[in-house]
Parts: C-alpha cells; structure tokens; sequence
C-alpha cells in the first residue's frame, strides 16, 4: 500500500504514487534549472508537462487510476534530459537527443534505482567497464581505467578482475538500463545531500525550542550511528583482509623447472635494460627510436628502469608462486635472496664468457670498455656541471 | 570510439535540418515529430525537441496553431514560415553540396 498524491499537470489531474511524484518533481526542477534564461522558459515546460501527462493518459484506464513509482520513472527516462538553449549549449556536453549515457545520468537525477551497467559503446575504451563504473560511483571513469592499469601491472589482479566484470556485468541495451547505470544510490555525495536536506528540514522549525533540541538530538543520533558503522565496517574488512593476507600460501604454478626457465628469462631483460641505457647514453636513441631532444638523458634511463620493473614484475610473481611452495626452503628465509643472485651472477659470468669467446664485436667492445667507463663517467659529471 | 559517437555532433547539427523537413511535409504536432525520428539513427526525446522546437519558432522559422484533438486536450501543429521554407531551401542545397563532396573525393 502506498500512498498516492494527485497533481494537475495543465488542468488535469492525476495521481501518482508517492516516490513516482518526488521523481516527477526533481525531473521538472531540473528542466527548469536547465531553461534557467530561457525566454520560452514557461512554454517548454508547459509543452513538457503535456506530453508528460499523454503518457500518463495511455497508462491509465477504467480500473486503472493511479500511476505507480515505476511507470512514472519509465516516463520520465523516456522524455529524456531537458537540454538547455540549444544555441548556448557547447556540442558533446550533452549528446543531441540521441539516447546516451548523458540522458541516463540526466534521468538518474530525477530518481531510480541505480544498478551496475557496462555502457558500451558510448564513452567506452574497451568494453565499457569503467565507463559503467564511473555512472555508477558519478566519478570519472578515468580513474577506474587508471586503477585498472596500476592493479594490472602489480598484481595482476587488475586484469583477472577486468575480464571477470567484462563477462559478468551486463551491458545496459534499453536507455530505462542507461538511466539505471547511473541513477541515484546511496554514494557519498548521496550521502551528504541527503544528510543535509535533513539537516535543513530540522532548521524550518528552529524557532520552536523544543522541537529543535529534539531535531538536533536526532541529526546527532543518526550521525554518531551512520559514523559508528561506517567504522565497524571498515574495522571489520581490514582485519578480514590482514587475516586472508597472512594465511593465503601463494598459488602452485606450473612445473619445478619453469622457475630457472623465468630467471634466466628476468637476467636476459636485465642484459636488455642495460643495453637500452648504453644505447641511450651513446647515442641519445633506443630501439630505434630517437629520444626528444628537450627530454635530459637521465628521464630516458628512468623510463628504461621503470619499464623494466613492469615487464619483470609479473613474471616475478609467477616465479615466486612456482618455487615458493616447493622449495622455499632454498629461495625462502633469509637466505633466499641470495641464492637468487649468486645464480644471476653465474649467469652473468657465463653470458659474459660465452660472448666474449664467439663474438668478435663483444671482444673489442670489451677491450674499450674501460675507456668507454671514463667516458660515461664524463658524461655523469657533465650533467651536474652548469653550462657556462 | 563507435561510429554512433563519433557522429554525435553531426547528428546533433541535423536535427534542425530534418525538423524542418520533417514539418515541411504537413502540419505534425511534436509527437508526430519524434515518431518520424525515432525510426531513424537520429532517435530523439522530448527534453531535446520541445526547447528545439521554442528555439526555431523564436528565430520565426516555424510556427503553431492550436487544433482540438479527439482525446485530450488542444494540441500544436507546427507549420513552417516563409523564413524557415527558405532556411529549409538553403540548408537542403549546403547538405547536398557536403554529400556530392563527401561522395566525390578521393575517387580517380
């Protein structure tokens, strides 16, 4: 049972389900706020609230008299946003008409129950995963995009997280699952809006004593509640996730010799690296791609080392989950560390070795080296010297 | 990025164009209008129309009458002015021009 509030839209009445009229009422505001300056101002909305109530009208029959929350929230997603004075509006700040994740998060405005979409294609990079996450939290999807990547080339687990949210989360088809992707909900702005429409409610009645301690012992109630299980719950989560971080045994992966397979393959990008910083120190290039002249040469070897720590870091990762459980009693303790590098010096030592016995390049490259040295180090003194 | 919303803009600038087409043709009131766009790629609502609609009777390119309808209350039909045939007119040759160029280059 819910209650029902008649409103005259153009002299005629209809009666709407409660959570239907607040609706209707923030959609009408909002298209007001929006023709705010507009000479036609009165017209547009009188038009609107028209074409409003015909669809009202063909909802409604004999035994059918009053329009439920649901039927008014269709209505309004279909009416769409109220766009501003077309010749003030910039193009693309709101797409023209077309029914887009503008006129979703439009409709969101004006009420709904807000779900998790994908919102592809509009806005998308790849499948519209943060696009839909952005409507969601009404946060830039950049952010999430950016959180993907860094989770990505940490642990990984950015990328497994990804493909799951792509397989799992629908795609919003219908602009009604638009304008849910991003309808209102409880998030933190939510939150404070709504905190604060309390608080101005209780503020009507101010000049009433009574009531006004009785009002600011609740907002005081409400807030020490919401802050206190807002706590516990974060309290509760963490000691849950310390607790997951301690007992989780990293993952079995792969057969035991995959593990040399991946040092060998780590000392190779470190051979890499390395060479990507002479090339550049010799001749300001790297791959083949000749660094800007403005950019110094300390930012290109910093991007080598930074490029460097994200190849290797995955397959780090995978080489500590594939000896760890088996032999952690070599690589594992405080010993581990260094069985890992006495076997990248023997590997260095043999590369060394071998190249310096069968490329005759290596060779002479190897006899210069210690004038090449002198020169480097020139060079480094060079950068700390100011030019006169 | 789709082809839906890299033509966002230009879908946008031919809303006029095909409104006044569309009014052109005979006396439609809004929802006639939308019904003629909606079987199209230029799917429109109301919130984008009715302030279109005020913006083109403001630059006296279209104007209404109220008409009795048989259910429900008075309804305007637009009919285009004189300014808005010849807006229509020049608008139709510049689209043609854009199109035969569009059509045209980078043919041997």
């Amino acid at each position: 049972m819910n209650k029902v509030i008649t409103i005259n839209l153009n002299g005629v009445a209809y009666q709407l389900e409660e959570g239907g009229y607040d609706a209707l009422r923030a959609y009408l505001d909002n298209a007001a706020r929006r023709l705010e300056g507009n000479p036609d101002k009165d017209e547009i909305i009188t038009d609107i609230e028209q074409s409003i109530a015909d669809k009202f009208r063909a909802l409604l029959g004999a035994y059918k008299t009053v329009v439920n929350a649901k039927e008014v929230a269709g209505v309004i997603t279909e009416m769409g946003p109220v766009e501003g004075d077309a010749a003030k509006d910039t193009p693309g700040q709101s797409a023209a008409g077309t029914k887009s994740a503008a006129s979703a998060s439009e409709a969101g405005e004006a009420g709904g129950v807000r779900r998790l979409f994908r919102i592809y294609p509009e806005g998308a990079m790849l499948s519209g995963v943060c696009n839909g996450l952005g409507a969601y939290f009404g946060i830039d999807p950049t952010l999430f995009r950016i959180g993907f990547v860094l989770l990505g080339c940490l642990w990984g687990v950015g990328i497994l997280a990804y493909v799951l949210m792509v397989i799992l989360v629908p795609q919003a088809k219908t602009s009604a699952e638009k304008a849910a992707a991003s309808g209102a909900a409880a998030t933190a702005q939510e939150f404070i809006k709504r905190a604060r429409d309390g608080y101005y409610e209780g503020m009507k009645s101010w000049h009433d004593r009574h009531a006004r301690r009785a009002w600011k012992r609740k907002f005081k109630r409400d807030m020490r509640g919401w802050k206190y299980g807002f706590r516990q719950q974060m309290q509760e989560q963490s000691q849950q996730w310390q607790q997951n971080w301690a007992q989780q045994a990293p993952p079995v992966f792969g057969p035991v010799f995959i593990a040399p397979l991946l040092s060998i393959l780590l000392f190779l990008l470190v051979v890499l690296m390395l060479w990507a910083i002479y090339s550049i120190i010799t001749a300001h290039a790297v791959f083949g791609l000749v660094l800007p002249a403005t950019m110094p040469m300390w930012v290109g070897i910093l991007l080598m080392v930074i490029a460097y720590q994200l190849v290797a870091w995955p397959i780090k990762a995978v080489r500590y989950s594939c000896y760890y459980p088996r032999a952690h009693f070599v690589y594992g303790g405080p010993w581990g560390g260094l069985f890992g590098s006495l076997i990248g010096l023997f590997f260095l030592a043999f590369g060394i070795w071998s190249l310096d016995r069968h490329v005759p390049e290596f060779h002479e490259w190897l006899a210069q080296l210690p004038a090449l040295l002198h020169r480097f180090a020139d060079t480094v003194q060079g950068w700390f010297s100011r030019p006169a | 990025m789709s082809l839906e919303e890299k033509f966002t803009a230009i879908r946008k600038g031919l809303l006029e164009f095909l409104v006044l087409k569309i009014i052109s043709a005979n006396q439609v009131y809004a929802a006639d209008i939308l019904k003629e766009l909606n079987a199209t790629e230029f799917a429109t609502q109301e919130g984008t129309l009715y302030p279109l609609l005020s913006k083109m009777r403001r630059e006296q390119l279209v104007d209404y009458e109220w008409k009795e309808s048989e259910a429900g209350p008075p309804r305007k039909y637009y009919e285009l002015t004189a300014k808005g045939r010849e807006a229509l007119r020049e608008t139709a040759d510049y689209w043609q021009k854009i199109s035969g160029t569009v059509k045209t280059l980078g043919q041997k």
